[in-house]
């Protein structure tokens, strides 16, 4: 497909620019130790119910993780008018979205596998069994999350508000796959089982691919004028 | 001051005051108030009092409307932006603009008038059943959209972007349900409608509230998508 190519290029424009700079994962990485350790402090995180409150508190962690890679990530093409040279470029608009996506979900992706371990060693968690598990909650959430979050981003920048309105935006709608994905990783920090896993699992899927078609088919919209 | 704008204003204004269309916002107008007038002595008086609930039961004929008007006020709102990202015209971004001002409106009167019933019913204003939930989202993404609206000057792009998010919000609402649903899934808080059929009379005010209701909404959105085109007849004589 000629999406595929130019949406490449356009990712790895946005990792080289991170591998030289290391602005993105450096603040959101050390951001999202924060949060998980201010988390720690603030929730009761030994004892009855524990699983339950860990996978809450990672998924506010990723979250914010993800709002803040996204938004600095978007805000980086608004300099030097950046974005109007990927406009006036030959690449489509539906691989502006898709090497936007790309990149986020590398950002996400990257600092959400550092903290993981970090995570379950601090709250002395044992997913034993439930390490795939875990990895597969967190891809799909991440990629419901990042999908509607890069499509949104795209919004906030433009607006008024910046940064500070991309939460507003990207909250209340992927309440259901941060849900999901709650549920799942609870399940996986019990050792891999837990009621309706499958189901979970299969909303998440859904979830994303809705959102990925909506998105590569508005976000073209976003960009004119 | 504003006498001496205001002719030039008027003239710009001519084409735009929809004067057709008066007669039917008036004609709409007067049937709220009659359905009104109906509904609100079905409601108290002549609807049966509710075995279990009492007199709580009657804020029912309300409470179910409005939800209603939250829901197909927020349809509305995915219509008017397929039609905005669809054709580019401003007409249909007020009218997605007004229907979710609207139904934000009513989502809000939904969100008090379940807990006041809930209080006495339940014995707790609220609880995390998956209807109410859903329905407090619902009216958080509404929210969200007005405040982004707030947040886009230029009109042109305040519509595509809102249009966007009145598309991914509104396809959102069932998802949001059927998560919220087996969220709760260990505490079944089915014994809303618990209650096989409703007496005749019940159901005919509630059909009655439906209509006034959806009669109400019409007539809003009549005013406020004109108020709309006034407001840009007014920018545009002002800004140009």
């Amino acid at each position: 497909m000629s999406w595929i190519a130019p949406s490449l290029t356009i990712a790895g424009k946005d990792l080289r620019l991170e591998l030289r700079t290391r602005d993105v994962i450096a603040s959101v990485g050390l951001f999202v130790l924060l949060v998980v350790v201010m988390a720690s402090f603030s929730f009761p995180t030994t004892g009855e119910g524990r699983d339950a409150v860990a996978a809450g508190v990672l998924w506010m962690a990723f979250m914010f993780a993800a709002l803040l890679g996204m938004g600095r990530s978007m805000a980086i093409e608004k300099e030097d008018a950046c974005m109007d040279g990927l406009l006036t470029s030959p690449a489509p608009r539906e691989s502006i979205f898709l090497g936007k996506l790309t990149a986020n979900l590398a950002f996400t992706g990257v600092v959400e596998l550092v903290i993981l371990p970090v995570f379950v060693v601090l709250l002395r968690l044992a997913p034993a069994g439930g390490v795939p598990l875990l990895l597969l909650a967190t891809a799909l959430g991440t990629l419901g999350l990042v999908t509607v979050g890069t499509l949104f981003s795209a919004i906030a920048v433009n607006t008024r508000g910046r940064e500070a309105i991309l939460p507003l935006l990207v909250m209340p709608v992927s309440i259901p796959v941060m849900i999901a994905a709650v549920k799942v990783t609870q399940a996986a920090f019990a050792g891999g089982t837990g009621e309706g896993t499958v189901a979970w699992v299969l909303l998440m899927v859904a979830y994303d691919a809705l959102f990925l078609l909506v998105a590569i088919a508005t976000f073209p919209y976003l960009t004119e004028g | 001051m504003r006498t001496e704008t205001l002719p030039a204003l008027d003239e710009g204004l001519a084409d735009v005051r929809p004067t057709a269309r008066a007669p039917y916002r008036k004609l709409l107008g007067t049937a709220t108030i009659v359905l009104f007038a109906v509904l609100i002595p079905l409601a108290l008086v002549w609807a049966p009092q509710d075995a279990k609930q009492g007199d709580p039961q009657r804020i029912f004929y309300i409470h179910v409307p409005a939800a209603w008007i939250g829901f197909l006020a927020f349809f509305v709102v995915f219509v008017g932006s397929i039609g905005v990202l669809r054709t580019g015209k401003r007409r249909w971004d007020d009218i997605a603009a007004s229907s979710a001002e609207i139904g934000t409106i009513f989502t809000t009167a939904v969100l008090i008038t379940g807990p006041l019933w809930g209080r006495p019913v339940w014995g707790v204003y609220w609880t995390w059943d998956p209807r109410l939930t859903s329905y407090l989202l619902l009216w958080l993404i509404y929210l969200s959209y007005l405040v982004l609206r707030g947040y886009v000057p230029e009109p042109a792009r305040r519509a595509r972007y809102s249009a966007v998010l009145g598309i991914v919000g509104f396809l959102d609402v069932p998802i949001v349900y059927l998560s919220t649903r087996w969220w709760r899934s260990e505490h079944p808080t089915q014994f809303v409608f618990e209650r096989g059929g409703l007496p005749t009379e019940m159901l005919i005010t509630l059909l009655v509230g439906i209509a006034t209701f959806t009669v109400f909404y019409a007539y809003l959105m009549t005013v406020r998508v004109r108020a709309g085109r006034l407001q840009e007849a007014v920018d545009e004589e002002v800004f140009s």
